[in-house]
């Protein structure tokens, strides 16, 4: 794929044309995301071929199907789970997940910090939209307090899971968050997951227009997008931690980056000092 | 003997997610329940979003045994969109169902996307004039165009449900009265207006038996005339009118048509900065730029 | 040559037998009584290039043996009855798509967590239609440490060969049983999986091929296929178009039908002119054996009929010596879970006895053998 580079990026050229238009609700961020996610594997110049798309159940799992690549589209939660076997089974393929805030803080969270914990190379990305789209809206574990759903419908009373924290705290080596209106930044960072030897997490702050932004009052696709920007806040800012965590007061950028082990190495290099001791015996 | 009465009215009410057509629904099996008769209503609903397939079937009549009803059966079927009601029409009666549909065409949800590899165009092709020759009773018209003017694209399903009234055999003061206890306190007003429309509009048109035009809409491409340095592609099939594009030009220079798809005013004042590419959901826009080799 | 021995155990031989059959990816987690063979997993795959991880969940192991399936290596889990309920979901799953993959259940008494280290044979039904929504799959009994271990190999040959999950299906006491084997050096045959080779431009991925196993497109050789739990079409992407609904769910099921010959396997002892039958599985199988001998020692004509493979039944044989047979006799560690298959297949008039044992101990031969008598006596 050497030509890759002297070729302009063009969004068809990863996408599976015969399914589109894609099936999400006019405006949603996940396009945006997708789109990110796309440029990224473009400008790495990845082969579609040794791209493997792992995602779950819910609008953030039935993204992975429209990408021209070996897209797996799994049970409820458990992506992670066998990305983790797909990606130490074959460690020459580059290994996406794509999940959503149910799928992997609710119904996949144990999932998600043993990932993290272990360090294997793959790169999840989480498309918060702070809701259970696909089933009508429901209120998921980042649904800020307040926010109306069908299953609040007075308002959320339940506290937020602060995603990268949690990641970051189970040992992931890469963690960043970034909003869908900061596109090119969001590929930029998607760059460096696919680029991290390790476990990335990167947090995609994606609009669910149609469900959360309708029943919550949020105003139009370009409104809640725009309003992703006042919402950003520079790095030195951090959490504030005295109001009930919401999405607008999240930092965005890279989060956290150690330089971790990387498990499927590490584990072929245990392999082959056990073989070796054995051999001297 | 059976009286002919016993065998129940069927209803059948399309559309897709967000449109409205569990409110047509819930108003006419809240009428009927209030009229004494016996009613069963099934829907689907589960694939929430919008766009994604909603239909709803509504059987009253003295005693009514299954919930859903069987092709060919259908007495009244109203779709909200246009080939959504094509997809039903199977279910109409054919000797003497009416089919009433919105012209409206809603894209690109799963609901009117032929999944077939390698079909090239993605919505129904048949106009409202070939199908009101093949049924019995058809009306088309284009009650979301009629639901703008009046100050409310949402009404629509209260137009058509206006229509629905005239081929069942309610009391106009009974449809005003439930049609009141099911939309929201503010709209009560502009949904009995929205109600008469549809009413006086079927008036018009069996006195007329006038078939509202539909846009041609999907027939158009856009492509710059003028090629500046910037090409600016258009994939009037992958937009959804999401209106992002629009807003986010620095330039302004895009707009958003009545058919809800973009346009670009003009090229010249496009600088090529991409962000309309960018934050499109739906890949619609592509920017091409002339390569420089230095 | 002399033939050398060895002693193993249950679990280990199923451990084994996994290896021998080209099993090069395991994950698991701890349960009792199948913590052996993660055990012996972890230490043997590394000998063998392959990989062992221990997940943080029944659910991920799973997961993660489909993920490594998927990726083209042969796979498998372990696992006991708490942890058999959480993988259904994801058997599910290898079942709609397709995916081969070896489970091993060792069952203990139930319900619930239950006596987890006495043994039962419980989970029966449950390995057939445990995970929701009605999918066809193999399960395997094994009645001998000897049979875990062949038939753990013919697991996965089945498994890579029809492209399903398959359920290797005994119980504790089998498990922790050590008995003495010949320790052979001959290669197990191992079976390759149909790979895609044709062009990725027109490759379906489900499509109906004579034998109905569609070939499997492997991630990186360019076929970029899709794969979910999603109701699919032949190309492998969701439909819910009622004919081709059917037409998906129908090959899935004839695939079963046409490959019967090679699935189903099963022992009969004596069973030409048998007027009782003893038909059960696994260890009761084994007390049934010894029974059924004394008994026809004292001129009882007991026969057994033991399915190797439970799942699909083997019907066909089971009919042809049913038809002579006046009374079966099922001995099981449940409260008649083969029982109410025998209604299921034998004529009204034959009699249908059960011995059940819920309290975490094997049937003996002489209960099965004192009911014969007195069914013989009668
Ligand atoms: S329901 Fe929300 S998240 Fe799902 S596709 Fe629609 S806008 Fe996007
Ligand atoms: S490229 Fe920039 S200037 Fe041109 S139409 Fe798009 S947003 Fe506007
Ligand atoms: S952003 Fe895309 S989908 Fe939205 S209106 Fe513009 S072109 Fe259409």
């Amino acid at each position: 794929m050497s030509n890759n580079l002297s070729k302009e990026f063009n969004i068809r050229d990863y996408l599976r044309e015969d399914l589109m238009p894609h099936f999400l609700c006019p405006g949603c961020g996940h396009g945006i995301a997708l789109r990110a996610l796309l440029q990224a594997v473009h400008e790495l110049e990845i082969s579609k071929d040794q791209l493997a798309i792992v995602s779950g159940i819910g609008c953030s799992g039935r993204v992975g199907a429209y990408i021209d690549a070996n897209t797996f589209h799994v049970t409820h939660g458990r992506p992670l789970a066998f990305a983790t076997g797909l990606a130490l089974a074959r460690p020459d393929l580059e290994v996406v997940v794509i999940t959503g805030d149910g799928d992997s803080l609710a119904i996949g969270g144990n999932h998600l910090i043993h990932a993290c914990r272990r360090n294997l190379k793959m790169t999840c990305m989480m498309l918060n939209n702070e809701v259970y789209g696909m089933t009508g809206g429901q209120a998921s574990p980042t649904t800020s307090q307040t926010r109306y759903t069908t299953t609040s419908p007075k308002g959320s009373i339940e506290p937020v899971f602060d995603a990268c924290k949690l990641a970051e705290a189970a040992g992931a080596g890469f963690v960043g968050r970034e909003v869908t209106l900061q596109m090119p930044s969001l590929k930029n960072l998607l760059k460096k997951c696919l680029q991290y030897d390790g476990f990335s997490f990167l947090e995609v702050i994606s609009d669910c227009t149609e469900i959360f932004g309708r029943k919550n009052q949020l105003g139009t696709s370009p409104e809640m997008i725009l309003n992703q920007k006042s919402s950003m806040r520079p790095d030195s800012y951090g959490n504030i931690v005295d109001e009930p965590f919401r999405p607008n007061f999240m930092k965005t950028g890279v989060l956290a980056l150690n330089e971790r082990p990387e498990y499927s190495a590490t584990y072929r290099q245990h392999v082959a000092r056990q073989l070796k001791s054995k051999e001297k015996k | 003997m059976t009286k002919i009465q016993e065998r129940p009215t069927n209803v059948l009410v399309v559309g897709v997610g967000g449109q409205g057509v569990i409110l047509v629904s819930k108003v006419l099996a809240q009428l009927c329940l209030s009229k004494g008769l016996q009613v069963k209503q099934s829907e689907i609903h589960g694939m929430a979003k919008r766009g994604g397939t909603v239909f709803s079937h509504i059987r009253f009549g003295p005693q009514v045994w299954s919930p859903t009803i069987p092709a060919g059966e259908v007495d009244v079927l109203v779709a909200l969109e246009w080939a959504e009601g094509l997809r039903w029409l199977e279910y109409l009666n054919p000797d003497c169902g009416t089919f009433i549909s919105d012209t409206q065409h809603i894209v690109p949800p799963f609901a009117c996307r032929n999944r077939q590899r390698g079909s090239e165009d993605t919505y129904a092709r048949e106009t409202p004039a070939e199908i009101i020759k093949k049924v019995p009773n058809g009306f088309a018209l284009d009650a979301a165009g009629m639901a703008q003017e009046l100050g409310n694209e949402r009404t629509s399903n209260t137009i058509l449900l206006g229509i629905l009234s005239t081929t069942l055999d309610f009391e106009i003061k009974d449809w005003e009265e439930t049609l009141d206890l099911f939309v929201p306190p503010k709209t009560v007003e502009l949904n009995r207006q929205a109600f008469h429309i549809g009413r006086q509009w079927i008036e018009n048109a069996i006195r007329t038996s006038e078939v509202a035009p539909v846009s041609e809409l999907y027939e158009q491409k856009f492509f710059p005339e003028e090629k500046g340095l910037v090409e600016w592609e258009f994939i009037p099939e992958w937009c959804k009118g999401c209106d992002i594009c629009v807003k986010m030009c620095p330039e302004r220079c895009l707009k958003l048509t009545p058919d809800q798809k973009v346009e670009i005013l003009d090229i010249n004042d496009c600088t090529g900065c991409r962000i309309c590419e960018w934050l499109c959901p739906d890949f619609a826009i592509n920017i091409r730029k002339p390569v420089f080799i230095s | 040559m002399s033939i050398k021995y060895q002693n193993l155990q249950g679990n280990h031989a199923c451990a084994l037998g996994a290896i021998a059959a080209g099993c090069r990816f395991f994950a698991g987690y701890p349960i009792t009584p199948s913590s052996e063979i993660a055990e012996r997993m972890s230490l043997e795959l590394p000998k063998h290039e392959g990989v062992f991880i221990q997940m943080e969940d029944e659910i991920a192991s799973m997961g993660a043996i489909l993920g490594a399936s998927m990726g083209g290596v042969k796979a498998m889990t372990a696992t006991s009855g708490p942890g058999f309920s959480l993988k259904q979901e994801n058997i599910g799953y290898a079942a709609g798509a397709e995916i081969p993959c070896v489970i091993a259940n060792v069952m203990r008494g139930g319900p619930s967590t239950g006596m987890p280290t006495r043994p039962a044979q419980s989970d029966l039904m449950q390995a057939r239609w445990g995970s929701h929504g009605g999918h066809p799959l193999i399960v395997i009994t094994p009645g001998s440490v000897r049979e875990i271990f062949d038939e753990t190999v013919r697991a996965f040959q089945l498994s890579e060969k029809i492209r399903t999950p398959v359920i290797v299906l005994y119980d504790e006491v089998l498990g922790h049983l050590v008995e003495t084997l010949p320790l052979s050096g001959a290669a197990h045959k191992i079976t390759e999986r149909k790979w895609a080779d044709e062009s990725p431009e027109t490759f379906m991925p489900y499509a109906e091929t004579t034998d109905l196993i569609p070939p499997m497109p492997r991630p990186g050789d360019g076929y970029r296929t899709h794969t979910t739990g999603l109701t699919h079409a032949e190309d492998g992407f969701p439909t819910q178009n009622p004919e081709t609904v059917v037409k998906a769910m129908k090959r899935m099921l004839d695939k079963f039908e046409l490959h019967q010959s090679e699935i189903e396997s099963y022992e009969t002892v004596c069973c030409e002119d048998a007027e009782v039958l003893v038909m059960t599985v696994g260890i009761s199988a084994r007390a049934a054996k010894h029974a059924v001998k004394t008994a026809r020692q004292e001129g009882i004509k007991a026969g057994l009929f033991r399915p190797i493979t439970l799942w699909p039944f083997p019907e066909k044989a089971f009919k042809k010596i049913i038809s002579k047979v006046k009374t079966v006799v099922v001995p099981e560690m449940n409260t008649g879970q083969l029982s109410l298959e025998m209604e299921r297949l034998c004529p009204k008039k034959t009699k249908i006895k059960s011995i059940n044992r819920i309290d975490g101990e094997a049937i003996a031969p002489k209960e099965i053998l004192s009911l014969l008598q007195s069914v013989a006596k009668k």
